[in-house]
């Protein structure tokens, strides 16, 4: 009985380590549905403008505070990197997705 | 009866006199407050009544305990890899945190924590903090290369804004998912059952047909139950994303 014990163990590790190489593949994320997405892209887009917007808006306070007025010009700037930020995070997120896709398509 | 489905959302205080005042403000103990309190009796007493047996065969309450460790554990391992695992009580605890509040607020006459922007935003600047501390205190100044993208010099003008504007809308797009997801979902149950109390109330035919929103109601109710543990989930995997960069820098790039 012991002798073959080993053997077994072996054995054992070896399927344990099956399972877990696949739940890992799985533990990558549920499946992502359209609506999902659609609202991932949107808050993306949006927040960015927001932090863009809200940056080139204090700035512009700031200066106003010593004495610079620069009024609208940090605004229109940080709005528009806001804008190109959120290009770059809705990019981001787009290859995210489908890596997650492309690893749950491989499984089925 | 008010048939407005915001009503649901508002934060009333339970007890009239404040609690104590920070800088001039009162403090009030409100419903929020008060479901605050019971998600995280609740969430401690589960956990470690349900895995205080311990046995080898586990009851359903221990598997259910083991599994949500197991869950997060596994998730941390795949996002972050062996050193994210120091990290696993807070994300363990804000996971959990998040879910028995998505959970909690599924329960009529209770309230939604996590339709508060106040308590998403608060939980995901917590996370933000968290990832520069550590991504500084790992890196020291070279965490500030996470901004500087592989690119000539003169492009570098413009992209590091770029990228510092993505990095701080990090907070905002985590909060506002959490967020917007709770609170659409809530309110759209609340509609629907405002549809049934006005064609019940609307005689005859219509009032047979108040029977179509009910049905609808039940299967709004199941989705709702998937989307608070889905953005329990997304909140937490994000959480590992965050760390993993501040973590790793540009490994996974």
């Amino acid at each position: 009985m012991t002798s073959q014990d080993p053997n077994r163990l072996s054995e054992l590790g070896a399927r344990l380590e099956e399972v877990q190489k696949r739940n890992a593949v799985k533990a990558k994320g549920p499946p992502p549905n359209q609506l999902g997405i659609a609202g991932r892209f949107a808050t993306e887009l949006v927040a960015a403008l927001v932090v863009g917007g809200g940056l080139g808006w204090g700035l512009d306070w700031l200066l106003g505070q010593f004495g610079i007025h620069t009024k609208p010009v940090f605004l229109i700037l940080f709005f528009i990197l806001g804008a190109a930020a959120g290009i770059r995070n809705v990019m981001r997120a787009a290859t995210e997705i489908n890596a997650r896709m492309a690893s749950k398509d491989l499984e089925s | 009866m008010s048939l407005n489905p915001m009503e649901q959302f508002e934060v009333k205080p339970l007890v009239a006199e404040p609690l104590f005042h920070i800088g001039g403000h009162p403090i009030y103990f409100t419903n929020q407050s008060l479901l605050m309190v019971v998600v995280v009796i609740a969430a401690s007493l589960f956990l470690t009544l349900a895995v205080k047996p311990g046995r080898l065969v586990p009851t359903r309450g221990q598997s259910m305990a083991e599994a949500s460790y197991e869950f997060v554990a596994n998730m941390i391992h795949s996002a972050t890899g062996e050193d994210g695992l120091r990290f696993f009580p807070f994300i363990f605890t804000l996971f959990m945190f998040v879910l028995f509040c998505n959970f909690f607020g599924m329960i009529p006459w209770s309230f939604t924590v996590t339709s508060q922007i106040a308590v998403t935003f608060a939980l995901a600047a917590l996370v933000i903090l968290l990832v520069i501390v550590v991504g500084f205190m790992k890196h020291g100044l070279h965490f500030l290369s996470l901004f500087v993208p592989k690119a000539p010099w003169y492009l570098l003008i413009l992209l590091v804004p770029i990228e510092v504007i993505s990095f701080l809308t990090r907070p905002i797009s985590l909060s506002v998912r959490l967020f917007a997801n709770m609170l659409a979902g809530h309110t759209m149950l609340a509609v629907f059952g405002g549809f049934v109390v006005a064609l019940g109330g609307a005689g005859g035919i219509l009032s047979v047909l108040s029977i179509a929103p009910m049905l609808l109601i039940v299967a709004i109710m199941l989705l709702e139950l998937l989307v608070a543990f889905l953005q329990a989930y997304v909140f937490a995997i994000l959480t590992c994303i965050y760390l993993n960069e501040a973590l790793h820098l540009h490994d996974n790039h």
